[in-house]
């Protein structure tokens, strides 16, 4: 399974050095000199776009769901037999996530696994919500367990059930999972930084 | 009234001195009466007598040296209850305590396995007769020895608990037994009265209670043989689809690989682990052929009333007009149903010197061992076919060709070879419930009792094309027996009635499934009765009592109808209605009373009431269990579960997306009440499964006003 | 690699390539012990239900790598004849078994959920035992998993 991650990654990180490297060609206007301030609120808006992309993937938001059940599948169907947030978002006293969901992707079953397998807290609730409105909910500290946009950034960029996402594994149909729509490295570096520069959210 | 039914003996065999295996062998009881000679009616009240098969070297009973008697018995235990109430017949004849029998299922090399099948609810029923009266001569027979051996006269001697007494004698069956290889075969002796019996009647505890407590190995996933290796073969995921090449070059080098065994039209992995096994089978790529992607609406457009080849099964009176506007017409569906049964199928085989032994969980013993020795060329005598316990049959296990690939994957690596199915090949490669299509038609008289009933239906195969019927069957009547069984209109005193079946095979395998066209059936004819109830503005219950005929049989489907009509109630309130439906299967009639609410668009059903006649209960608590399971296992049928087609393929392919009744579903107040309206057991494992479906949807219907049609059943 | 655990009370070390192979069939094909069933592999029928340190656990989905340095249980270790759990004696009481192949699963399924909830109610049965049984023998399990509360309960109450 090592290797596999490792043969992943590197065309990962390969794009994303070549975007990267290349800037953001698709946006920059025909031959016009910017304005600093300009590009620095072009460049915080495209990381947005970035890190949003990725936040409201399936991916993330099956867990993050607006009621108690989590969400499965591509077609983010609620999940199958009946398991829901139960106390401490772990499921049921003896039917917990980790009945099923261990610290890592079980390829066998077709089980996606990864550290601290559980739903977001409910006042994490992000399904239905527009993107504005989830940035909100993450840098409100009364709804994000108490972060500091400090305390925020690392969870989205280090914790390990976040960068999942992106080795979400194969279904029970042996079927690769979806990615996020942004390479790993590209979607950190985004996020870090649209909080260097202010953890500005655009008006829409 | 007992129908003494002759039956011909052709042989009744004893060996005894049989050393390693036991003391005393009691060899084959063989009548035949061929199933050619069986009419449409007896076709649908089918309980034919039994049909026995085997080799002269086969027993029923071994008496061992603990004094212990085993049976053998031919078929097999599915959790239906048949090795207990065996158990039970035997020991009230034979005259032992329970605790001295011990029930295997027969091995086709030591015992005598059904010809057919373990199916049909037949296990009881057919052998209700001819096990006791097999245990009853074994017992006279010991009689008749110990009184040899004693010099005193066999009348003057008794049995108890696998003793014989007598002039201040006393001998142990083991004992009497012991070394003696001529026998005195006497005539059968007349049976006991029923209501002298000490177990039947009783609620004995299942005899593999404690097996299935503990988790004792009992079932064909867990056979073990020495050196065994572990398989796996590759299927097609789309229907019709046929093999063209496999590249397997990747699978050879992964880890534990023994063997790639390529046949004409199939691949198979044989590996040290199943984990290798699977993971190999991972990396082969198969070329299929795949002429036609099939949808739903394609099976719909084959599967209607109107298409394919049709029977009239019934037939009094002329037909209504369609055209004549007092007649109402309504349409019903049931859609294709997965069998899901826990354990998968598979088998442990070794083939080695020309000879074939073949564990498994198998429905069919007789047509396993035929189909290996016809497909490897061994003769019948060397292909020993051992079933096990099985962790769900339902009519998934009435056809094992998986053994014959299991056998021959061993004859290829010359060891033993364990091959199950993955869970996505069950779904895939099942022998389904086909999906039918009801069309129903009726018209009241004047006094606003039914004047006319008709079920018109179409279906695909149940027991057409299956391995365990005879073609000739078909041909000679006509009409697909299985998808019959519930088809036919049972209210016999309505002046105008018919039944008309359309058949058509689908392009995937489709057959038996507990209580075969039963639960599709029902759910037409009763929910339409129901409907007419209404528009007469009668009483359901009294409806259907009052379209009920006179003879014999009716008698007791109006019996039923009414212990179970005292518990019906009408009007809904609070919040909750009742629905009342009945079905007569194999002879077997039964009622469903279902009390049922809404909560958020969901059909709950709190409590159902069940009223069944299954004539002679052999043990009564195992007859409750059958009633139980089916409720419960109908309403999984009828509420949740659906197979349909995606991309060409039979979809989905586990549980969870293939919704089915969890302990959260179940009503939690069941009661059974049994009548005995006959003095012999009838069928029990699918006969009351019949109403459930409709009594549902009738209770729904008088909550909401809302008719549901299709299957499974959902709130608009 | 070489993963050391202890199974019903026994310590037990296999050698064995495939780390992520699941611990089903360590169970069964290695250790011969086979009352964890295999139903689906998916982890969708609960029928491989054991426990790794008192928390129930459907092993087709869980890696044997993880059961390193832990106590497994199976159906086997859970009670005997002689000395049966108060789930097993409830499951005998009220003859639950029909088929038998999916209640290993539930009895491991149930015990867990006594350890932790000793007199659950029905909506918590209800939420915690959601494994799959064709035979529907679901009327009688709830019964038995009430009885087995009772028997849980008084021998606590003796101890």
């Amino acid at each position: 399974m090592r290797s596999q991650k490792l043969l992943y990654v590197i065309p990962v990180l390969l794009c994303a050095t070549i975007l990267f490297a290349g800037g953001f060609a698709n946006s920059e206007p025909d031959g016009a000199a910017e304005s600093s301030s300009e590009e620095l609120s072009s460049s915080s808006e495209e990381n947005f776009d970035k890190m949003m992309a990725v936040l409201m993937h399936k991916r993330c938001v099956n867990c993050h769901p607006n009621d108690n059940i989590p969400k499965q599948g591509e077609d983010s169907h609620p999940h199958y037999f009946g398991m829901a947030r139960g106390e401490g978002n772990l499921g049921y006293q003896a039917t917990t996530c980790n009945t099923c969901h261990q610290s890592e992707n079980n390829d066998y079953s077709g089980v996606p696994g990864a550290p601290e397998w559980s739903l977001a807290p409910e006042s994490m609730k992000w399904e239905g919500l527009t993107r504005t409105e989830i940035a909100e909910s993450m840098l409100d500290p009364k709804r994000n367990g108490g972060r500091t946009h400090h305390e925020v950034m690392e969870h989205l960029t280090e914790h390990e059930l976040v960068l999942w996402a992106w080795e979400p594994g194969i279904d029970a149909a042996g079927n690769p999972r979806e990615l996020p729509p942004v390479p790993v490295d590209e979607y950190i570096e985004a996020v870090k930084a649209w909080f260097e520069e202010g953890a500005v959210i655009p008006a829409e | 009234m007992t129908e003494k039914k002759k039956v011909s003996r052709r042989k009744f065999l004893i060996r005894g001195g049989l050393g390693t295996i036991g003391v005393l062998a009691v060899g084959t009881y063989v009548f035949r009466n061929p199933l050619r000679r069986m009419g449409l009616e007896m076709a649908e009240t089918m309980i034919p007598p039994y049909s026995g098969s085997g080799t002269e070297a086969n027993l029923w009973f071994e008496i061992t040296k603990e004094n212990k008697v085993v049976l053998h018995s031919p078929k097999v235990e599915m959790g239906q209850g048949s090795f207990t109430s065996f158990a039970q017949m035997v020991a009230d004849e034979l005259d032992v305590n329970l605790d001295q029998v011990q029930v295997i299922g027969a091995a086709t090399a030591t015992g005598i396995v059904d010809a057919l099948s373990t199916g049909g609810s037949l296990s009881v029923a057919s052998l209700w007769l001819p096990l006791r009266e097999m245990a009853a001569t074994v017992r006279e027979m010991l009689k008749g020895e110990a009184a040899k051996q004693m010099g005193v006269d066999a009348s003057s001697l008794s049995t108890k608990d696998g003793t014989i007494e007598g002039g201040g004698k006393s001998m142990t069956y083991a004992e009497v037994a012991a070394g003696v290889t001529e026998w005195k075969l006497p005539k059968t002796p007349e049976l006991r009265p029923v209501k002298d019996y000490k177990y039947i009647g009783q609620p004995i505890k299942r005899v593999d209670l404690e097996a299935k407590v503990f988790g004792d190995p009992i079932f064909g996933m867990d056979a073990e043989m020495p050196d065994m290796l572990h398989a796996c073969v590759i299927r097609p995921e789309h229907v019709g689809a046929t093999f063209k090449s496999a590249d397997t070059s990747k699978a050879e080098s992964m880890p534990g690989v023994v063997k790639i065994v390529q046949k004409e039209d199939w691949v198979g992995v044989v590996a040290e682990t199943y984990a290798q096994a699977q993971a190999a089978k991972m990396t082969i790529k198969v070329d299929w052929d795949v002429p036609k992607q099939w949808t739903e609406e394609d099976i719909r457009g084959l599967l209607q009333v109107g298409k394919g080849n049709k029977m009239v099964t019934q037939k009094k009176g002329g037909a209504v007009d369609p055209a004549d506007e007092d007649v109402v017409s309504m349409e019903f569906k049931s859609p294709i149903g997965a069998h899901a049964q826990i354990e998968p199928n598979g088998a442990v085989a070794l083939v080695k010197d020309g000879s074939a032994t073949i564990i498994l969980s198998t429905q069919v013993i007789g047509v396993t061992q035929k189909q290996v020795s016809e497909a490897l060329g061994l003769p019948l005598d060397k292909v020993n076919v051992i079933p096990t316990y099985l962790g769900g049959g339902f009519g998934r296990r009435l056809n094992t060709v998986h053994a014959v690939q299991a056998a021959q994957m061993s004859q290829e690596v010359g060891k033993p070879v364990k091959y199950f199915f993955t869970r996505k090949e069950e779904f895939q490669h099942d022998t389904f419930r086909p999906p039918t299509h009801h069309i129903m038609r009726g018209k009241l008289g004047a006094d606003g009792y039914l004047d006319s009933l008709e079920h018109h239906y179409a279906s695909g195969d149940v027991a057409i094309n299956s391995v365990i019927m005879p073609a000739a069957l078909h041909s000679i009547l006509g009409t697909d027996v299985g998808a019959m069984r519930g088809g036919n209109i049972m209210y016999r005193g309505t002046p105008k009635y018919r039944a008309v079946q359309w058949h058509t095979t689908l392009p995937f395998a489709t057959s038996w499934w507990r209580s075969l066209g039963l639960l599709a059936n029902t759910f037409a004819i009763e929910s339409f009765v129901d409907e007419m109830a209404i528009k007469a503005g009668k009483n359901p219950v009294e409806f259907r009592l009052a379209s009920i005929g006179d003879e014999g049989a009716d008698k007791r489907l109006k019996a039923v109808i009414e212990k179970a009509g005292e518990s019906y109630r009408d009007e809904a309130s609070n919040g909750r209605a009742m629905g009342f439906a009945a079905s007569v299967d194999a002879g077997a009639p039964c009622a469903h009373v279902a009390e049922v609410s809404i909560e958020n668009k969901e059909i709950k059903v709190h409590k159902v009431l069940c009223v069944f006649d299954c004539g002679i209960a052999v043990n009564p608590d195992q007859v409750r269990a059958q009633c139980e399971g089916s409720i419960v296992m109908g309403m999984s049928g009828a509420m949740h579960e659906k197979m349909t087609l995606k991309d060409g393929q039979l979809y989905p392919t586990i549980y969870g997306p293939y919704n089915m009744t969890l302990l959260r579903h179940a009503p939690k107040d069941v009661e059974v009440i049994l009548i005995q309206g006959d003095d012999k057991p009838y069928p029990v494992g699918e006969p009351p499964m019949g109403p459930i479906g409709a009594a549902i949807a009738n209770a729904v219907r008088r909550l909401t006003g809302e008719r549901l049609t299709d299957l499974p059943l959902r709130l608009s | 690699m070489k993963i050391s655990f202890t199974i019903n009370g026994q310590a037990q070390s296999i050698e064995i390539e495939d780390g992520n192979t699941p611990l089903l069939w360590v169970v069964r094909d290695m250790l011969d012990l086979k009352g964890t069933k295999f139903g689906c592999g998916k982890a969708a029928c609960g029928a491989c239900t054991l426990h790794v340190d008192g928390e129930a656990i459907r092993s087709c989905s869980y890696a044997v790598k993880f059961a390193e340095g832990k106590n497994v249980t199976t159906i086997e270790g859970l009670g005997t004849r002689e000395n049966p759990h108060p789930v097993q004696q409830a499951w005998v009481e009220h003859v639950v078994p029909q088929c038998g192949y999916c209640q290993p699963g539930f009895m491991m399924a149930t015990a867990a959920l006594l350890e932790k909830n000793p007199n659950p109610t029905d909506e918590d049965i209800d939420n915690n035992i959601i494994n799959v049984c064709r035979c529907a023998t679901y009327v009688r399990m709830r019964k038995a998993i009430h009885r087995a509360a009772e028997l849980t309960q008084s021998a606590n109450q003796t101890s």
